[in-house]
C-alpha cells in the first residue's frame, strides 16, 4: 500500500502516465526511427526502424484512448512514417546515404533558411504590430529583382542591398496605406502586391534584360570565411564559408527577439497587435507604429529576396518569379514559430533542411526528393491544427483600426 | 469644503450621425470630491468623459483643469494633465503582464531595454500602498475580473493622474467586490484625488458620491448633493418623470392551461443532470416566476422548452399539444416567444439591421417572404410600426442592432417575440443590465401581456423582480420545484428555499 503510493507520488511516473507525455515520446520515436537507418547510426536492416515506428504506433494508441486524441494521432501518424522513411533508407546505397548526409548538408540547410529566417521575422514585425502580410511573396520578388539591377548598375552588391531594401521598403509603404489607411481587406491587397511584384519585375525584366541572364561579372553578396576554420573538418564545412547574409539572418533573429520582448518599442508593438485599443487609451499611436512595423517588414523580407538572386545560388542572376513560394513559406515558418523569433528561426531551419535534404536526395530518388519538397507544408499543416502545441496569432492580427 | 474647482466642463456638444450625444453638457469637480455623474443608458456619460480623456474630439463647448482652458487630441495629453480614466469595458492587453500593463506606453528604461525589474517594483510598491492585492507578474487573463479593475486603476496612478474617472465600475464587480471598490476609491480620496464615477444605479451613487450630476438624453438636468437626495427624487430626474419602482397591477384570472410539463429531466453540454423531475403549470393569463440562485438549472430548463435542448425524459405540452423533442423551430412555430437571457448573444444578431432582427423567425412566411422571395421592402413596414409600438429609440430600421442601448436592444427583442402572438411567453432575466426607465416599460409590458391572455414564465435572479411581477412564484433548487408560493410571502422566506433550506430535509 505504502510502496504503491510512493510510486504514485514518484513525478517521473506520473510524468509518464501522464498521456501528453507518451503522445510527445511516441513522436519523438516516430521521427527516431526514420534516423535509424541514415548516417551516424545507419542501420542496414530494416528492423530497427519498424520496431521503433510501431512502438511510437502503439504509445499513440495509447494516447488517443487516454482522451488526447490529436496528439495521439500525430504520433500513429510519426511512426508510420518512419517506418516508410526508415525502409527506404535501408534501401539505398551505403554511398548514396553517406553523400546525402555530411557537413555540406548543414551549410546548405543554413543557405535554404536564409531567406525564410528574413522573410519570417519581417512578418512578425507586421502581425506582432496588427497588419497580416501576405504580400511577403511580392516583396521578396521585388528585392530580388531590384537587388540584382542594384549590383549590376551601381557596381556593387552594396547598391545592390540598398536598392533593394529602398524598393521593398516602399511597397510595403504602399501596401500599408492600404491596409491601414484606407483599411482594405488585408488578404486581397496583399494578394494584389504579389501579382503586381510579378508583373513588375517580369516587365523589367524584359525591359531592361531582354529575358537574358543579367551579365556575368556583377558583384555578389560575399562570403564571410571564419579565420582558422578551413579545410575538410566538420565545422569548417558546415560553418565556415557561409554568406554574410546568413550570417546577418542569425543576427537579425537575436535582434527580433530582443527589440520585440525587452524594449518599449516592443512591448508597444506588441500591444497595437493585441489591443490596438489599450494601446491608443494610454497615448500610444497606433497607426505610427504599424506604419513603421509593415515597412520595416517589406525592407526586412526585400533583403530575403536579394539573397536569392545575388547568395551563393542566384549567382547574380534572375529568373521569372524566382521566389517561388518562398514568401508563403516564410509566413508558414512565422506561424509554426508561434509568432517567436527563436521559434521561426527553428522552423526555417527545418524546412530550409528539407529543402537541402530534397536536393541532395535527388541523386537517387527523384519521388523521394519531391515529397521532401513538400515537407515545410505538411508541418505547417499539422502545427495550425494543434498536434504540437497550438499556435496562437495576435488578437487583432489583421483587424484594421478606427480611431473615433 | 472647498471650492476649489479642478475640472469644469461648460456647454460641452458632441454629435454622432444622426445622434446628439452631448447637447450643452455644463458640470464641475471640487478637489477631492467623488462626483457621479447618473443617467440612464445612452444618457450621454461615456461620450462627456471620452471627450475630457482626449479620445473624442467635441463640436462645442470649454473644458477648464484648474482654472485654465484646455483641449485635448489624443489620450496622451490628457494623461500629461493629470486625467486617468477606467473605461468601460477594460482596456487591458489579456496575454501580457500586470506590470506590463501598467506601464505600457510610458514604461522605466535601462538604456534601450525596458527596465522590466523597476516596472514589477514600482507595480508592488503602489499594490502594497493601496492594498490592491495584485501580483505584478500575474497575466491579466488569468486573473480576476475585480483584479483587472484595480490594475486599471493603478495604470491611472502610475502616471500621476490626480483626476481618475471610472466609467460603469461596479457594472461587471460581485457585491463584495464592488464594496471593496468603494473602500479603495475612499482611500484615493484621502490621497486628495478627484473621482469622477459613472452609473446608473441609484444606491451606488448615494452611497458614494458627494455631489451627483444627473444627465437625460445628452443634457444637464441636475447638480445636487447627495446628501438630501432620495433614490426616488434622482430616479424622478434621471428619466424625466415619476418611475414607479414597484410594478401596479391588478391581481390575475388566470383561466386555462397553456403550458404543461411532466416530470421533465434535461442534461446540460457536459452530460450533467441539471433538471430532475420538475412539473408545473402555467395557465392564461397569469404570471409564474421561477426564483433560484444562478446554475440550479434554470438555463437547461428555459433551453428545453424552446427546443434548444434536448430532453432526456418527461413531457411538454403547449395548449394541449405535445411538444416535448420538438426542434427550435416546432417550439416557435407551436405558440413559445423567447426572450433570452443573453439578448447579445442569444436574442440579437448584432451585426443585422434592426429590421432584419425583428424578421428573424418569420423571413419566410408572407409578409415577408412569398414563394422564396423575400420582400425587405415589407421588413423595413413591418419593422417600422414596430419600434413605434414598442418605443424602440436610437435607431430606424436600417441601424445596426449592436449599436443601439441595452434597454432598447431588449425591447427590440420583446417587440419581436411578442409580435408573433406567442401564447406562451418565457422572458429570461428580462431586464438584467437596464436602467430604471427600461426596467420598468418591461415590467409593464409583460404585466399587459398577461392581461392580453398570455401564459408568461418569467424566469429571474432578481428576487425583488420575481416578488413584483409574479402571481404564482415557484422555487427551484438543485433541478428540482422546492417551493410554490401565491399569496404573500417574503423575500426572507423564498431566499433560504432558494438555498434549499426547507425543502431538503425532508427530500
Ligand atoms: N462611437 C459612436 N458612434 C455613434 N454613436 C455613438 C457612439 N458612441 C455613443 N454613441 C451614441 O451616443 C449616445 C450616448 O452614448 P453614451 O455616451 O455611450 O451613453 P452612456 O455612457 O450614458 O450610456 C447613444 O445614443 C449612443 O448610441
Ligand atoms: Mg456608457
Amino acid at each position: 500500500m505504502s510502496t504503491w503510493a510512493a510510486r504514485l507520488d514518484n513525478p517521473l511516473s506520473a510524468r509518464l502516465r501522464d498521456p501528453a507525455a507518451t503522445g510527445a515520446l511516441g513522436i519523438f520515436l516516430g521521427a527516431f526511427a526514420a534516423f535509424l537507418a541514415i548516417p551516424p547510426i545507419e542501420a542496414r536492416t530494416v528492423t530497427w526502424p519498424i520496431v521503433v515506428g510501431i512502438v511510437a504506433v502503439a504509445l499513440g494508441i495509447w494516447t488517443v484512448s487516454r482522451g488526447r486524441r490529436r496528439l495521439g494521432w500525430g504520433a500513429v501518424a510519426a511512426g508510420v512514417l518512419g517506418i516508410a522513411l526508415g525502409m527506404l533508407a535501408t534501401r539505398s546505397s551505403t554511398e548514396n546515404l553517406g553523400s546525402a548526409f555530411d557537413a555540406t548538408l548543414v551549410a546548405q540547410t543554413f543557405s535554404f533558411a536564409t531567406p525564410l529566417v528574413f522573410g519570417s521575422i519581417a512578418g512578425m514585425f507586421s502581425e506582432r504590430s496588427g497588419v497580416v502580410n501576405i504580400g511577403l511573396e511580392g516583396m521578396m520578388l521585388m528585392g530580388a529583382f531590384w537587388g540584382v539591377y542594384g549590383a549590376d548598375k551601381g557596381g556593387s552588391w552594396v547598391v545592390g542591398l540598398l536598392v533593394a531594401a529602398g524598393v521593398g521598403g516602399l511597397v510595403a509603404l504602399v501596401y500599408a496605406f492600404f491596409a491601414i489607411h484606407l483599411r482594405s481587406d488585408q488578404i486581397v491587397g496583399g494578394t494584389g502586391v504579389n501579382f503586381l511584384a510579378v508583373g513588375i519585375t517580369g516587365y523589367f525584366f524584359v525591359e531592361l534584360y531582354h529575358n537574358n541572364p543579367v551579365p556575368n561579372g556583377v558583384s555578389l553578396l560575399p562570403n564571410v570565411r571564419i579565420p582558422g576554420l578551413s579545410g575538410t573538418g566538420f565545422f569548417a564545412q558546415a560553418i565556415g564559408d557561409l554568406n554574410i547574409l546568413t550570417w546577418a539572418s542569425f543576427a537579425l533573429v537575436i535582434l527580433a527577439y530582443v527589440v520585440l520582448f525587452k524594449t518599449p518599442i516592443g512591448l508597444r508593438i506588441r500591444a497595437c497587435g493585441e489591443h490596438p485599443r489599450a494601446a491608443d487609451t494610454v497615448g500610444i499611436n497606433v497607426y505610427a507604429i504599424r506604419y513603421g512595423c509593415v515597412v520595416l517588414s517589406g525592407i526586412l523580407v526585400a533583403l530575403g529576396g536579394i539573397y536569392l538572386s545575388e547568395g551563393p545560388q542566384g549567382n547574380g542572376s534572375f529568373i521569372f518569379n524566382m521566389t517561388n513560394g518562398r514568401g508563403f513559406i516564410a509566413l508558414a515558418a512565422m506561424i509554426f514559430g508561434n509568432w517567436r523569433p527563436a521559434g521561426a528561426f527553428g522552423a526555417a531551419l527545418l524546412f530550409g533542411f528539407s529543402s537541402a535534404l530534397a536536393l541532395k536526395l535527388q541523386v537517387y530518388s527523384s519521388s523521394a526528393a519531391t515529397l521532401f519538397q513538400i515537407l515545410p507544408y505538411v508541418l505547417t499543416l499539422i502545427a495550425v491544427a494543434g498536434v504540437i502545441g497550438r499556435t496562437v496569432a495576435p488578437a487583432a492580427d489583421g483587424k484594421p483600426y478606427v480611431r473615433q | 469644503m472647498s471650492d476649489d474647482l479642478v475640472l469644469e466642463m461648460r456647454n460641452i456638444r458632441k454629435e454622432f450621425p444622426g445622434v446628439v450625444a452631448n447637447d450643452g453638457v455644463s458640470f464641475d469637480v471640487r478637489r477631492g470630491e467623488v462626483h457621479a455623474l447618473l443617467g440612464e443608458n445612452g444618457a450621454g456619460k461615456s461620450t462627456l468623459m471620452n471627450i475630457l480623456y482626449g479620445l473624442y474630439r467635441p463640436d462645442g463647448g470649454e473644458i477648464r483643469l484648474a482654472g485654465k482652458s484646455v483641449s485635448f487630441s489624443s489620450a496622451r495629453e490628457a494623461i500629461q494633465s493629470g486625467i486617468g480614466m477606467v473605461h468601460q469595458h477594460f482596456m487591458l492587453v489579456p496575454v501580457m503582464t500586470v506590470a506590463e500593463n501598467v506601464v505600457l506606453g510610458s514604461e522605466p528604461r535601462s538604456g534601450v531595454l525596458l527596465d522590466e525589474r523597476v516596472a514589477e517594483k514600482r507595480v508592488a510598491d503602489m499594490a502594497k500602498t493601496f492594498r490592491f492585492a495584485v501580483d505584478p507578474g500575474a497575466r491579466i487573463e488569468d486573473i480576476t475580473v475585480g483584479q483587472q479593475q484595480r490594475v486599471e486603476i493603478m495604470k491611472a496612478l502610475y502616471r500621476n493622474a490626480d483626476i481618475l474617472i471610472l466609467d460603469e465600475p461596479t457594472a461587471v464587480l460581485t457585491p463584495q467586490e464592488a464594496s471593496d471598490l468603494f473602500e479603495i476609491l475612499r482611500t484615493l480620496q484621502r490621497e486628495g484625488l478627484s473621482i469622477i464615477f459613472i452609473s446608473h444605479k441609484l444606491n451606488e451613487v448615494l452611497e458614494i458620491a458627494d455631489r451627483i450630476t444627473v444627465l437625460r438624453r445628452g443634457k444637464t438636468i441636475e447638480t445636487v448633493p447627495s446628501e438630501g437626495a432620495t433614490e426616488a427624487s434622482l430616479a424622478r430626474a434621471m428619466v424625466g418623470r415619476e418611475v414607479l419602482l414597484r410594478v401596479d397591477k391588478e391581481p390575475a384570472q388566470p383561466t386555462d392551461v397553456l403550458l404543461e410539463v411532466r416530470d421533465l429531466h434535461v442534461r446540460d453540454d457536459r452530460g450533467i443532470e441539471k433538471v430532475r423531475g420538475v412539473s408545473f403549470d402555467v395557465r392564461a393569463g397569469e404570471i409564474v416566476g421561477i426564483a433560484g440562485v444562478d446554475g440550479n438549472g434554470q438555463t437547461e430548463l428555459i433551453d428545453a422548452l424552446a427546443g434548444l435542448q434536448k430532453i432526456e425524459s418527461g413531457t411538454v405540452e403547449i395548449a394541449g399539444h405535445a411538444l416535448t423533442h420538438a426542434s427550435a423551430r416546432a417550439a416557435l412555430d407551436a405558440g413559445i416567444g423567447h426572450i433570452p437571457e443573453d439578448r447579445q448573444r442569444r436574442g440579437l444578431v448584432l451585426e443585422f439591421s434592426i429590421a432584419e432582427n425583428i424578421a428573424l423567425h418569420d423571413y419566410a412566411k408572407p409578409p415577408d417572404a412569398k414563394w422564396g422571395w423575400l420582400f425587405p421592402k415589407r421588413m423595413v413596414q413591418r419593422a417600422r410600426t414596430l419600434i413605434r409600438e414598442f418605443d424602440v429609440r436610437g435607431g430606424g430600421p436600417f441601424t445596426r442592432a449592436g449599436g443601439l442601448s441595452g434597454g432598447n436592444q431588449q425591447k427590440l427583442v420583446a417587440a419581436r417575440e411578442i409580435a408573433r402572438d406567442p401564447s406562451v411567453l418565457i422572458a429570461a432575466q428580462p431586464t438584467r443590465g437596464l436602467d430604471v426607465g427600461a426596467i420598468e416599460y418591461l415590467h409593464r409590458r409583460l404585466v399587459a401581456e398577461r392581461d392580453e391572455g398570455r401564459a408568461i414564465l418569467l424566469v429571474s435572479l432578481e428576487l425583488e423582480e420575481i416578488l413584483s411581477l409574479s402571481d404564482r412564484i415557484l422555487v427551484i433548487y438543485e433541478g428540482r420545484i422546492v417551493g410554490e408560493h401565491t399569496g404573500d410571502i417574503t423575500e426572507e422566506e423564498i431566499g433560504l428555499e432558494m438555498l434549499g433550506g426547507r425543502e431538503t430535509a425532508a427530500a
